[in-house]
């Protein structure tokens, strides 16, 4: 054995007992449990202490719970944005061939293509005739019924959402609402039915309430803009409602362009749904050059506008009809000096998966079929449209979204990072705390040795009570940080209330209406259970100091 | 059953040596009650430290019941073990813990030995245990207070009453009258011959010779060593089969 007994007391000396406490130590003491708890609440000091751990955590958990949330929605839109892969051309002219791969692939990956549908896209200035306003603009030609099919279009619709089924890019003439018997403002009856169909369906009632207290802002003909800019608005007139001619194709334009965002977050629409707009255009030849003719001036009409939710987006870009668009830009099939035709060429074909397809595998795939797929073209491709087959990439949305999303996440890191430095600040101030403690302590310290103590259970006291104290301010961190997320909103409203110079979160300039507010649990656990150790960590140095304490130095003196 | 033979105990200070004790030895039997007189500065504090392993002696050993206490063999758990367990200790300021209750610093002994996961079933009797020592230095009605608001009599009878917590073999007490005055301090000493005549082995420091009557056997400390003094009162006949106390 290696020691020997000196306990004769109830336990008796049995042997093995001595060894035993040897080799762990005589340290089983329930007494620093109890103390810890008594100086946590006892003392004023760990109040401190608990206030900087409760600090640091509901700073670090709001930070990461906001710029999380911001990542999350930023993804969620990019998803939604084009389709899951896409065929991009890489230039303006396009690229020929689309229908014929488009059938290609669905043949050779039944299974995995689910949808194509070809995008076409130029730059025009887009004139609003009613006000002379004028904007740069990107132009998309899509097919609206199938577009949204491979993406989230039609969520971001207006008019959409309120009468369902009437937004389109045909050409459509201008509805015009009237008076009934009360005065009340009547839609012509499909838009009605339309409308009756939505408040039907529609879950949000307060929503339903709210159209029907103030269905739409009225703009008297001739005029396209009412006396009020509002949500919804129809042009009236005197007698029926009715639609007016001429029939003009459809465009939806971004929220963006046109109109101004509220802080609601809601826009202020001038314009009635239906108001002329014009589009130029400059179409280009297959190798790339101005066609020479004169730009394309097209009269269209305002059918709806769009909101992705990524402003860069919404500020730019107004759909019209795809085949529309492919003609006007001259890149359906045009007649050669030889005879002959070009082939048609789009900008982009994007295409929808089969459910439950793995993303970059299924890119993977479709490049390999795309490469095949060149290759059964053969001796007929022209050398121009061989150039510009070059040029095509195939991409998954992550791959278009990547540069943006990276930039995100990293500034979520660096913010991170940040915080988390400010948290060493605390760490430092537990130790600190701990160690004015331990030196107002040392007596107690000492008798607690003198009644058999060891320093192991006295460093352990410590460190539990650190720990203690890392719990409890993690704790009211947490809840402090999920209150202050929860509300944030409120308190930005509140604030900007008092001052508008204090409102931080400004809808016009980010791309979402709310900061977000969704706290995420494993982030609060993470960062709580950080913290606990963090203040376990300050308690160290403190805590050997405290196990070093020889019991008759610290009780010489009174 | 306590010995302490050659004890020798020197602090430096600087250059300057201070050889306290130089040879100090000293037995002690089961239920004796000893008392070291000596000058003031002369290590009677020191050498109790070193009895009750609160310090450690430069030269010389202790052997409790035939075990070393500073050998190479014993390490600082069973050090650990017999402050708790084995030797009361009663200071002469008090040294109470100031945030607790005097319930709860009497009881303190006890959160020392008993551990965390069995505290539940422990609780009861270590309660138990401290509300009778309590009693027994009379003390009951004063259980909830802190040690602050006790008068130095009070706080020295808590003393004794943590100290006799876990039923010690050995009652260690270093002038545990020597702020109190007179009436008062013989209140001290009457428990503590109470409690010696239930059969409590007590070895006692002072420097008052009233004080010292009381014990069966005085040695003085002079120049590091103890010497003999004359014997105060009957030694005890035999040693007693028990050393509990009985509250
Ligand atoms: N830690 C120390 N460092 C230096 N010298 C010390 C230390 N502890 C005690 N001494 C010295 O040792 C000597 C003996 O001290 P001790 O406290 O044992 O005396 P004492 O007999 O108990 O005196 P008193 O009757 O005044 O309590 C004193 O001279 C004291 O100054
Ligand atoms: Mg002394």
């Amino acid at each position: 054995m290696a020691g020997v007994a000196l306990g004769n007391d109830a336990s008796g000396a049995r042997p093995g007992a001595f060894a035993r406490a040897a080799t762990r130590g005589y340290n089983p003491g329930m007494y620093k449990w109890f103390l810890a708890w008594r100086y946590l609440h006892t003392k004023l000091i760990a109040f401190f202490g608990i206030a900087s751990v409760m600090l640091c955590v509901a700073m670090v958990l709001v930070v990461m719970s906001v710029m999380g949330g911001f990542l999350d929605t930023i993804r969620a839109r990019s998803r939604g944005l084009h389709s899951e892969i896409v065929l991009e051309a890489g230039s303006l002219q396009g690229f020929p061939y689309y229908e014929e791969f488009a059938r290609y692939a669905s043949a050779q990956l039944p299974q995995v293509v689910r949808l194509t549908t070809p995008v076409v896209y130029s730059y025009g200035i887009l004139r609003v005739p009613a006000t002379t306003e004028t904007k740069p603009v990107r132009v998309l030609g899509i097919r609206l019924g199938e577009y949204v099919q491979v993406n989230d279009f039609r969520k971001g619709l207006y008019y959409e959402r309120f009468y369902p089924g009437t937004t389109h890019l045909a050409p459509q003439p201008l509805p015009v609402g009237g008076f009934d018997e009360n005065g009340a403002g009547r839609l012509p009856p499909d838009l009605e039915a339309a409308n009756a169909r939505w408040r039907e369906s529609e879950s949000d009632r307060e929503a339903v309430e709210e159209y029907l207290r103030n269905p739409f802002e009225k703009a008297p003909r001739p005029y396209v803009t009412p006396a009020v800019p509002g949500d919804r608005v129809f042009a009236v007139d005197v007698g029926g409602p009715h639609y007016a001619e001429p029939e003009n194709y459809g465009v939806i334009v971004g929220c963006d362009v046109l109109f101004e965002r509220r802080a609601d977050g809601n826009f202020d629409r001038h314009l009635c749904r239906g108001a002329d707009l014009a589009l130029t255009l400059m179409p280009l030849s297959q190798a790339g050059n101005p066609t020479g003719e004169p730009p394309v001036k097209l009269p269209l009409r305002y059918a709806d506008d769009s909101r992705s939710g990524i402003y860069e987006i919404d500020s730019l870009c107004v759909y019209v009809d795809a085949d529309m668009l492919q003609h006007q830009l001259a890149m359906d099939a045009q007649p050669l000096v030889d005879g002959g035709f070009t082939r048609p060429r789009v900008n982009q074909l994007l295409i929808g998966l089969q459910p439950g397809v793995e993303l970059n595998a299924a890119r993977d795939a479709i490049d390999a079929v795309w490469l095949r797929f060149l290759g059964t073209l053969g001796e007929t491709v022209s050398e121009a449209d061989e150039r510009l087959l070059g040029f095509v990439r195939v991409y998954s949305w992550e791959d278009l979204q990547r540069p943006f999303i990276a930039a995100v996440e990293k500034e979520k890191v660096l913010v991170t990072i940040l915080f988390a430095l400010i948290s060493v600040v605390a760490i430092a101030l537990v130790g600190c705390i701990f160690y004015m403690i331990v030196e107002k302590k040392t007596r107690d310290i000492g008798i607690l040795k003198a009644l058999g103590a060891s320093g192991r259970g006295v460093a352990g006291l410590f460190i539990a009570y650190a720990a203690a104290v890392g719990i409890c301010g993690a704790l009211l961190g947490t809840a402090l940080g999920c209150v202050f997320v929860w509300n944030i909103n409120d308190i930005q409203d509140f604030l900007a209330a008092l001052n508008p110079a204090l409102r931080v979160w400004s809808p016009e300039v980010y791309t979402f209406d709310k900061i977000p507010e969704v706290v995420k649990r494993a982030d609060a656990a993470w960062i709580a259970s950080i913290a606990v150790l963090a203040s376990m960590i300050g308690s160290l140095i403190p805590a050997r100091v405290a196990a070093r304490v020889w019991p008759v130095q610290a009780l010489r003196y009174e | 059953m306590l010995r302490a033979t050659g004890i020798h105990k020197t602090y430096r200070l600087d250059r300057v040596e201070v050889k306290v004790l130089r040879g100090a030895s000293l037995a002690v039997e089961e239920a004796e009650f000893v008392v070291i007189m000596g000058a003031s500065g002369s290590g009677k504090s020191t050498l109790l430290h070193i009895l009750g392993a609160l310090d450690t002696p430069d030269r010389g050993g202790v052997e409790f019941k035939g075990r070393e206490l500073f050998g190479a063999a014993t390490g600082n758990a069973a050090r650990e073990r017999y402050r708790n367990r084995e030797v009361g200790f009663v200071f002469q300021f008090y040294h109470l813990l100031p945030e607790l209750s005097v319930l709860e610093n009497v009881m303190i002994p006890g959160l020392v030995t008993h551990p965390f996961w069995s505290w539940r079933r422990s609780r009861g009797r270590v309660r138990q245990d401290a509300t009778q020592l309590l009693e027994r230095v009379g003390l009951s009605h004063r259980i909830a207070h802190r040690p602050n608001e006790l008068s130095g009599g009070e706080r020295q009878r808590v003393a004794i009453a943590r100290a006799l917590m876990n039923r010690p073999t050995l009652l260690l007490a270093d002038e545990p009258t020597g702020n109190l005055d007179e009436t008062i301090g013989a209140e001290i000493l009457k428990l503590l011959a109470e409690l010696n005549q239930a059969g409590q082995t007590i070895v006692m420091v002072t420097h008052d010779p009233k004080v010292a009557s009381h014990a069966h056997r005085q040695v003085r400390l002079a120049d590091g060593v103890v010497r003999a003094s004359e014997t105060a009162g009957p030694r005890p006949s035999a040693p007693r089969a028990t050393r509990r106390v009985a509250p």
